[in-house]
Formats: structure tokens, sequence, C-alpha cells
């Protein structure tokens, strides 16, 4: 059953719920650090769906959690990360430039550069 | 923990029917962080709604709701309010909602200043509709109703919300979800008439012809435009033409709110309290 | 009678105070001759009763407040006339979708537009039947004396909580300013007899207002008592959500219908003025009049009678849904049938319907004057 209710933390630091995403490329754009990208899927709604490329570049921000509207992207409390012995990253200048090329990209995957 | 929306939510109405990227639901995640930080019971909240994309708010939160007619909002959250004055009302209205059909609900309930938020999801256009020229729409902009390019003047809602009395006005983008929150808690805990402009994409309808055809290229759109009040007050005359003051434009603590004032007609007339004359308010005309 | 008390009132201001006993405790009102003074004794009445009367900013303000607070769970009252239902309309429409329980009280006046704002008419019936779009029925009552503006006023909040859905009261101009001695149920006996609106009390999740019997009106519970459902005017499921299912769409408006058209003897209220003996023989007068027209049919009936003419008045105070089966039993009967309304043909027709006769007399008046019974008496003697 398509659930669109809250998926749990598993342990990572920023997870996603592919039932709600509708690809509008939001997170992408306001994550200061480069952690995601769009990606296709021919069965999702615009035919591209989110991927958390960089988990370990999340610097927990929440920028993209607040900045979605479909309820489709949860980040972890820094607690939730502690517990299974993680910690959210630093903002590094690599992050951020790989950020501008995710842009550049059209907010594709950087491994997807060019196609669309 | 990460915070759990669900609570709060509809769950079996989602996903909504927005279009991807809408601003509505950005707008509603933050209303319902702002719920939680007020601790308040999901019981003691009343969310009514009129017409439009974003009518749909309502029935998506999980309080008492209400989807009224177009534009009749506030005067439906009158009698609510009126009925209940301790419980939390709050209005969600678009452009077109709250500032064409429903514009004299807008400017009264402002002027009674009776306590409730108006939330008006602004994004310039009439969207459910498939993209016809809205009180907020820019002049010079592309709609169906005008497919040689808008030459409506345009609304300033805040402006119409300070003149019509409402004692707590602020304007934030949806592109800032974290100052919405907090605009959305000093709203609600305002006593008094809260009236919130609240600019929201829609690039589907408002960008297809004017070059915004991506929610990032019209968030991009709405930045552009907008400047903190503070920073916007600096600026010479000419140029404030082209932005919209983001920020708490009036907050007055010191005009009664209107259920307070009504009590004082019940006591009044219950023999509790003299007959109401015009010493009893400091403006006398 | 211990039950009853003796007053000196005008119609507007008894549909006032029947409001106020029969437990209203919220108007929403606006301006508009012949109706102002129902808000501006409700006004001081509510207030008193720790009630809200608020003057709203236009007529569809007016009513979609009382709407509001019928929606938290309160009796609520609108007063106007016809232009005003004019443009509360759509909200009508809205508080049927919903089955929101709301007395609107209609003092008529010319029509149409601004017609004769302080002359009277009936021209509001046929509106009253279908106010705003779509299919729903109308429940409509209509005062024929000072007493019953209290006493219909009374009977429909009870109905609109019996059938959760607005119910109109009409009165007119003549009657809505007229001034004399009413007798009237007191303050206790109509207190005794209100009924509220049914409220389910079992588990929050086991409720859904909407999934009802296909003939039994939605039951809402109270706002901020727990149970959170969805009010709209779309379409929709059990809980009040929007839906297209088609056949969750169907059995809503059907059971709009149904829930008025099934209970009919429950809504029928019928004067019959000196119809008992009546037997179908040639000559007999049967005169249909409602409202304050039916006191001037009640005293033609008895100059007719003193000339010799078997006259008798059968007259409706529930208009909508009209009381098919007396109709047709009395216009089966007898042949001479004379309507009698300050309209053109707006109940005749209804008449006409019921009773599948052409050949139904009228005497219509739509200069704003009242009916004279030297009129329906030359009338009756002129066609008959």
């Amino acid at each position: 059953m398509i659930t669109s209710g809250m998926i749990e933390f598993t342990g990572a630091p920023v997870w996603i719920n592919k039932n709600t995403c509708k690809a509008c490329d939001i997170c992408v754009s306001v994550c200061p650090s480069g952690v995601l990208g769009m990606r296709y899927d021919s069965t999702s709604t615009l035919g591209a769906m989110i991927s958390v490329d960089n988990p370990d570049a999340c610097i927990g921000c929440n920028d993209c959690e607040l900045n979605c509207p479909d309820f489709a992207i949860y980040v972890a409390s820094k607690e939730d990360l502690a517990s299974v012995g993680k910690k959210f990253a630093k903002l590094t200048d690599d992050a951020k430039e790989r950020q501008v090329k995710i842009i550049a990209n059209n907010y594709m995957s950087l491994d997807l550069q060019g196609v669309k | 923990m990460a915070f759990n929306y669900d609570q709060y939510l509809r769950l079996e109405k989602m996903p909504t029917l927005w279009c991807w990227g809408c601003g509505d639901g950005v707008i509603l995640k933050a209303f319902v962080r702002a719920i939680e930080k007020m601790g308040v019971k999901q019981d003691d909240v009343c969310v009514v709604s009129g017409i439009g994309c974003s009518g749909r708010f309502s029935s998506y939160v999980d309080f008492n709701t209400v989807h009224t007619t177009h534009g009749r909002t506030v005067a439906f959250a009158t009698g609510i309010k009126m009925m209940h004055p301790d419980k939390i009302v709050v209005c969600v209205a678009g452009d077109g909602d709250a500032l064409a059909i429903g514009g004299n609900h807008t400017i009264h309930g402002a002027r009674r200043n009776i306590d409730m938020t108006l939330i008006i999801i602004n994004n310039f256009i009439y969207g459910l509709t498939n993209s016809q020229t809205s009180p907020t729409t820019p002049q010079g902009m592309w709609t169906v109703t005008q497919k040689v390019g808008n030459i409506d003047p345009t609304f300033d809602a805040c402006a119409l919300g300070i003149a019509s009395g409402a004692s707590f006005v602020a304007r934030e983008s949806m592109l800032d979800p974290k100052k919405l929150e907090k605009i959305f808690v000093k709203a609600m805990e305002h006593r008094g008439f809260s009236f919130l402009d609240i600019l929201s994409n829609c690039h589907i309808n408002l960008g297809r012809k004017n070059k915004m055809v991506s929610a990032m290229d019209n968030l991009n759109w709405i930045d552009s435009i907008t400047m903190p009040v503070k920073k916007y007050n600096e600026l010479p005359e000419e140029e404030k033409l082209n932005y919209f003051p983001t920020g708490i434009l009036k907050e007055d603590t010191n005009v009664r709110e209107y259920c307070d004032m009504y009590q004082d007609i019940i006591d009044a007339h219950q023999g509790k309290r003299a007959n109401i004359t015009q010493d009893d308010f400091e403006k006398k005309i | 009678m211990a039950d009853t008390r003796e007053v000196i009132s005008s119609g507007n201001h008894l549909a006032a105070l029947a409001s106020a006993d029969a437990g209203c405790r919220f108007m929403g009102g606006y301006p508009i001759t012949p109706s102002s003074e129902v808000i501006e004794q409700m006004s001081d009445l509510l207030p008193k009763r720790g009630g809200s009367c608020i003057q709203m900013e236009d007529e569809i303000a007016a009513v979609a407040a009382a709407i509001g607070a019928g929606m938290a769970g309160h009796r609520t009252l609108t007063a106007t006339s016809g232009p005003g239902i004019s443009l509360k309309a759509e909200n009508l429409g809205l508080a049927q979708m919903c089955e929101v329980p709301l007395v609107v009280v209609n003092v008529m006046r010319g029509g149409p537009s601004t017609g004769l704002p302080t002359r009277v008419s009936q021209g509001d019936v046929r509106q009253a039947k279908n106010p705003s779009h779509g299919d729903y029925r109308s429940i409509t009552l209509c005062a024929g004396n000072l007493s019953e503006c209290y006493t219909e006023v009374v009977r429909a909040f009870n109905l609109a909580d019996r059938f959760m859905q607005p119910v109109f009261v009409l009165l007119d101009e003549t009657i809505g300013h007229m001034h004399g001695k009413a007798i009237i149920p007191t303050a206790e006996a109509v207190k005794a007899g209100i009924v509220p609106r049914k409220q389910f009390d079992g588990a929050p999740e086991d409720y859904h207002p909407y999934e009802c019997e296909h003939d039994q009106p939605a039951v809402l519970n109270k706002m901020f008592t727990g149970y959170r459902y969805h009010f709209t005017g779309l379409h929709h499921d059990k809980n009040g959500f929007p839906t297209e299912e088609i056949e969750t769409c169907r059995k809503l408006i059907q059971r709009l219908e149904d829930k008025v058209m099934l209970h009919t003897d429950e809504l029928e209220l019928n004067e019959e003025f000196m119809l008992d003996d009546m037997t179908g023989e040639e000559g007999e007068v049967l005169i249909i009049a409602y409202g304050s027209v039916s006191l001037a049919a009640k005293e033609s009936i008895r100059h007719l009678r003193a000339a010799g003419i078997k006259a008798g008045l059968f007259r409706p105070l529930t208009l909508w849904p009209s009381p098919e089966k007396a109709i047709k039993k009395y216009t089966d009967m007898i042949k001479n049938v004379l309507c009698v309304e300050l309209n053109i043909r707006q109940y005749t027709e209804e008449v006409e319907r019921v009773s599948s006769r052409l050949d139904i007399q009228g005497l219509f008046k739509v200069n704003g004057r009242p009916i004279s019974p030297h009129e329906i008496v030359s009338k009756v003697k002129e066609v008959f």
C-alpha cells in the first residue's frame, strides 16, 4: 500500500519518501552541500526522482525538508545520528563546489552530466 | 527525532493534489510546525479555507476544518470565532479569494480586529482555473485573459491590511520556511486580526508564459522582488516600486479585539457594566 | 392556558423573540427593509442571553457567519428580504451541501431587483424553493398571522436540527410590520419542546458524519469537541472529504433529496378553514392562500358564506415541500378552485402540478398593496 506517512529514521542523515515526491527540484536547489540530485525514474510523476547521492556530506541544516512541499524528504536530528554513532558533516568547499555543479546540471545527479 | 508531521496530517488524502513544487505545500508544512511549536491541541484549532488551490489546504490538516465558498473565508470564520473566542481560528485564502471576490470580507474582518489569522497564499495568478489575471498579477505579465499583457494595476495586499485596521500585518515568502514558521506562531499568538501576505509560486500557471517554467525560476523571481522591510525602508522612493517589503509591517497590541469588545456588549446588556460610550474609546472618530 | 402568553408585538419582533426562545445563539444580519427589525431586536435579545448578534458587512457575510456558527454547532439565524436571499443564495447552497442547520427569515417585499422595498409581496415563494443551484429540497414555512411569526420560527429551528439544513420562514411586509395582540407559547414551553440536533457519542475513529441511512441527514458533532471532520461544498465522502467516486456522489445527492421527500409527514402543516362541511357539490369554492393573504381570504369566506356561497380556505403553513396529498384531496373534491397570491402564479403552478388541473383560477396582485377581502369576493363571483 502506498503510504504518505513518515518513514522512520533508519540510520541515514537524510532520507526520502518516494511515494510523495513529485520531483520539483526544490530540495536539490536549496541544499548547500551537494547532497542531493535528481535521477530519471519512469514510474515517477515527472519522470524523475530525488536521490541522496552524498549522504555523508549532509550538514543537517534541514533546508531540504522545510522547503519540500510534499513531505517527501526527512532529515535526522543530531540525537538520531548520534544514536548510530554518526555526526553531520561540516560544510566544505568541495561540497559547495559540487552543489554549484549540480545546479548547473539542471539539478540532475552529477553522474548524469548533460542529460536534461 | 526528525520532525514527525503525521499527527497533524490527513495522510489518506496525500499526496496533495497541488502541482510539483507548489508553495502551498511549503506553507502547509510551516503551518504544521508552527502549531506544534505553540503546543496547542488539534481539537482547539479551526482552519477555514476558500476556493482555489489554497482551498484544499484545510482538507490536508487534521484540525476542525471547513472548506467554504469563494472569498467568504473570513465571514464563515467570524461566526465560528464569535461562538468560540478561546479557540484558534485560521483562514487560508488565495489572492483571488481574499483580495478579489472576498475583498469586502477581508477588509471588514481586519477592521473589526477579530482574533483570527488570515493566511493569504499570494501566487499572483488564478492557478486552479488556469492562468487568469488575479488582483496581484504584475502589470505586463501574460495571463490567459490578457494574452497581450496584463494592464490591471496590482494590489499591495499588506497596504490593504494596514489600511483596514488589522493589528498584525506581515509579509513573507515561501522561500524561507523558517521565517514562515516564526511568523505563523507570532500571528496566531497575536490577539487580533493577523493579516499575512505569503508570497508563493505558481510556475505552472504564472510561470508558463512569463519565463518561469520551473518552480526554481518562479522562486528566484519572488526572491528578486522581495526585500526585508528594514532594507526596503532605506531605498529611494522610485526603487521601492519594484519590491515588496517582507517581515512584520504592523504590530499593534493596544487595539482591542472584537470578541473582547463584544463581551462588553454582553456585560452591558446583562447589567454588569454601564452602556458603552465614546469615553470608552481613545479614538473618537 | 398555562402554556401560552399574550403579547402585544409585531411580526418581526415575534420572529426575533421566537429565535431567542428556541435557543438561537448567533445571528449574522444585514439591514434590509422590511426585515431590519429582526436584527434590531436580536441585537438586544442575544447578548442578554449570552449569545452574539453581529451586523456583518453584507448579506453574503451575514449568512456566512451564521452558517459558520451553525458549523460550530449552535442554533443560528439570519434574516433578510428577497434581494438579500439573492445575495445569500450561494452560501445557502453550501449549507444544503454541508447539511448545516440554519433558520432564514425572509420578510418578503416587492421584486424583482430593488422592487418595492416598503411594500408587501409574496414574490419570493419560487425563490425559496430553489435559491441556489443544484439538487436539494428546500424546507419553507410561511407564517399567516402574528402568533405564527413566533410559532413557525420555533418550528423552523427544530426542523433545521432534525433535517440538518437551512429552513426558510417566509413572512411578508404586512405581517412583519403588523402590530397587535398575539397569543404565543411561553418560553418554558418552547424550551421544553426543543429537539437538539443529533450527536454521535462513540469513539472519534468510529465517527463518520456523512455516513447515514439513505433517507437521514448527516450527524454533525459540535466543533472543538474532539471529533475532527471536514466541511466542504464539494461532493464528499462519509467523513466530509472531497471525492468524485461515482457511487458516493450519487448517494449523497439522492440522500439530500430523500431525507426531506421521504419524510414530508414530519414537515406538513396546514390550516383547513371552513372546509369540514364541504362535500364536493356544485357551487362550492376552494380558496388556496397562504401568509398574510389568508387573513383577507378568511374574511372573504365569511362574506361569501353570508351571500350563500359555500367557500373554504386551504392554507399550507409548510409551502415547500408542498402538501401534495392534501392539495390533491381538496382539488379533486371541489371544482371551483381559486388561488390568491401576491405574485403571479408562483404557488398556483404548484397547485396545478399537484392537482393535474389546468382550470385553477387565480387572483394575483403585484402592485405592492395587500389584497382586500372585497377583491377576493368579487373575483369569486366573477369567475365561478
